[in-house]
């Protein structure tokens, strides 16, 4: 039904001439797509993912938490849910990231200025809430803390919206590890600006931050079905994506993407100097490169049949940059895209991999994927549409073979989001 | 500014010869124009820790000796570090530096390099005076360059929780005892005279040129 409502909006809203898009909420997740500043990569077999969960009204606690799931193939409980840490509350659950030194996952909610700080250290298989950040309001004025990327001794956190009209101008807001506030850098609203955030990426070699742009709260907590209709709401959503001069924290370059671009991937090869990212309610992936000292964007591929509004969400790239997985909501599908020539990306794969699919997260070597199922609370399917999972699989190359699979319903977990990996080897007082 | 870009130049070329452990090849160039001293604001990130560590002679000292009244770039290292991107790049990094900013006099008198150790097991303070040779006790420059560690682990251990210093001991390939190896993530800490950090290096962005920039950005700002 939200299927045929938003397919229904956007033909409407093309048919006005508005470049409507709607954006998803994912962000970085995998192995090869960790800020360049976290060292401790686990580049063999991981042990667990843990995941990132909203809580459901009536289904267990009805709260938000960090599950673990043992995804060691040796193991006796493989493919089995370890245990939770619930916060206590639900504040739409959405995305998590790595301290520098891998010792904590900083996660967060949409729904509140919140950030929860779990101890993966101590014992990895089983994570301890040790600290709640609460300031993030009062400190910067910003609402829905979403993408959690690690700087030396310190948590960049780009916020969604903020807290004075709840609309999509917000910024970012500055960490250091211990929890304690030291700056805000609100997003560029002038000179081609929309003020808009959403990921944030590094390449600390060219000395380059890079964010997408989304919409804010009163958006991305409104049911999709009514959402859709509001033309006016419509028009709210990030066109732009900003290069900033990383060491100065200051804007360099407002670019043009159209669509609410989301996740971005730096490729990792070292030769290379190019981030790729998706365009949600275009359905274009949008190369960022520097060209003779100017850095540029332009439009390098399409995914799926931009008509059907598959609503790419989350993209993982591979580790030498020559691959590109690409989930996309609407129709539960997982694509390849092979990235040896950056400038013109060619999908060579693809798999119904759920009802609904969002997050992807792949190990370094490749071979092992994990897709869930949630993008957000009001977002999401509804009926027999709204499963609710982590998916393994395993990738030879060739073909995607589920190797098991969690149901977060049966289970009485919530909606399963961000992914992230852990090890037992990582263990540390 | 000029005499600043070409004793750095100069340095950076590889004036210096080695004296233990970690030599002092030449530096890459950046990949980029870095920013210009005193466009860009440097936060407190946090207060830097105090606690106690054995100078040269085996003396205790209080680290705060050290990290006050002088902008101070601070490194944790092990002598017996291999990793290129680690230890050793840090020392070429103070090495270039210390040249750089002894010839500069408007830098000379409010500087000072600190190396301390992770491994007060192995890097007693006898080692640290064969790893720091000449540096130690090197006047020409102008530029203090301290060397430190501590008595033991436990008396590291807070100085490295303050720090945000990871290290974890693995094993060497040869599986030698003596050839442990301490994982960790290269950090270099620029602390201002008050005794805040205020910019955390790692191999990505450790140059000699940044850190110019970033002490000159620190003197810059109203007292």
């Amino acid at each position: 039904m939200i299927a045929q409502r938003l397919r229904s909006a956007i033909v409407t809203a093309a048919a006005l001439g508005l470049a409507v898009v709607l954006g998803s909420g994912v962000a970085a997740a995998d192995e090869t797509c960790n800020s360049p500043y976290i060292a401790k990569l686990i580049k063999g077999q991981e042990d667990y993912v843990y995941v990132w969960t909203l809580g459901v009204e009536g289904v267990g606690d009805g709260s938000d938490k960090l599950v673990t799931i043992d995804v060691h193939p040796k193991s006796k409980t493989y493919g089995k849910v370890l245990g939770s840490v619930s916060v206590g509350t639900r504040g739409e659950a959405h995305h998590m990231g790595f301290t520098d030194d891998r010792r904590f996952i900083w996660a967060g909610g949409l729904a509140e200025p919140k950030i929860y700080v779990f101890d993966i250290a101590t014992d990895p298989a089983r994570p301890k809430l040790v600290k709640t950040i609460a300031d993030m309001a009062d400190k910067s004025g910003y609402l829905g803390p979403h993408t959690y990327y690690a700087l030396p001794g310190r948590m960049l956190v780009q916020a969604l919206s903020n807290t004075k009209d709840k609309g999509g101008v917000t910024g970012m807001a500055l960490y250091n590890n211990k929890g304690e506030f030291i700056a805000a850098y609100p997003m560029p609203a002038d000179g081609g600006g929309d003020g808009y955030g959403y990921d944030l990426a590094v390449n600390p070699k060219k000395n380059i931050l890079l964010t997408s742009s989304f919409t804010g709260y009163t958006n991305y907590m409104r049911p999709l079905g009514e959402l859709v209709k509001d033309a006016e709401a419509m028009k709210r959503f990030g066109n732009t994506m900003v290069a900033w001069d990383l060491k100065a924290m200051k804007p360099k370059k407002i670019l043009s993407v159209p669509g609410a671009p989301l996740e971005i991937r730096w490729s990792l090869n070292p030769k290379d100097n190019w981030a790729i990212t998706a365009a949600a309610l275009t359905s274009k992936l949008w190369l960022v490169k520097e060209d003779q000292g100017e850095w540029t964007a332009r439009e390098v591929g399409t995914i799926g049949d931009p008509a059907k509004i598959p609503l790419p969400v989350d993209i993982s790239i591979t580790r030498d940059g020559k691959g590109l997985w690409v989930n996309t909501f609407m129709d539960g599908t997982t694509r390849y895209f092979d990235l040896s020539k950056p400038e013109a990306p060619r999908q060579t794969y693809e798999k119904v991999t759920g009802k609904q699919v969002n997050m992807i997260s792949q190990s370094w070597d490749g071979r092992r994927l994990y897709i869930t199922s949630s993008l957000l609370a009001n977002w999401d399917k509804g009926g027999a549409d709204n499963e609710q999972f982590l998916r393994a699989f395993a990738w030879n190359g060739k073909e995607l073979k589920p190797t098991f699979e969690v149901d977060f319903a049966k289970e009485q977990l919530g909606r399963a989001h961000h992914m992230k990996l852990g090890s037992r080897a990582l263990k540390s007082p | 500014m000029r005499l600043r870009a070409a004793v750095l130049a100069a340095w950076l070329a590889g004036a210096a010869s080695p004296v233990l452990a970690h030599d002092v090849a030449p530096l890459p160039a950046l990949d980029y124009e870095p920013p210009a001293p005193g466009t860009y604001t440097l936060h407190r990130i946090m207060a830097a820790p105090d606690g106690e560590v054995l100078d040269l002679d085996g003396r205790r000292q209080r680290l705060r000796t050290f990290t006050r009244e002088r902008i101070t770039l601070l490194g944790f290292v092990y002598t017996t570090c291999v990793d290129p991107e680690g230890c050793p790049l840090a020392y070429r990094v103070f090495d270039a530096l210390r040249h750089a900013v002894g010839d500069m006099p408007s830098l000379r008198d409010t500087v000072r390099l600190v190396t301390l150790s992770f491994d007060p097991e192995r890097d007693t303070p006898a080692a640290m005076r064969a790893y720091a040779g000449s540096r130690a006790t090197d006047r020409e420059s102008g530029v203090p360059w301290h060397f430190l560690t501590t008595r033991s682990s436990r008396a590291l251990a807070p100085l490295l929780d303050g720090f945000g210093q990871d290290v974890r001991s693995t094993r060497a390939a040869s599986n030698h005892p003596l050839q442990r190896e301490l994982s960790h993530v290269l950090k270099v800490f620029l602390i201002d005279p008050a005794g805040y950090v205020r910019e955390i290096y790692t191999s990505t962005f450790l140059h000699p040129r940044i850190v110019l920039n970033d002490i000159e950005t620190l003197l810059r700002e109203p007292r």
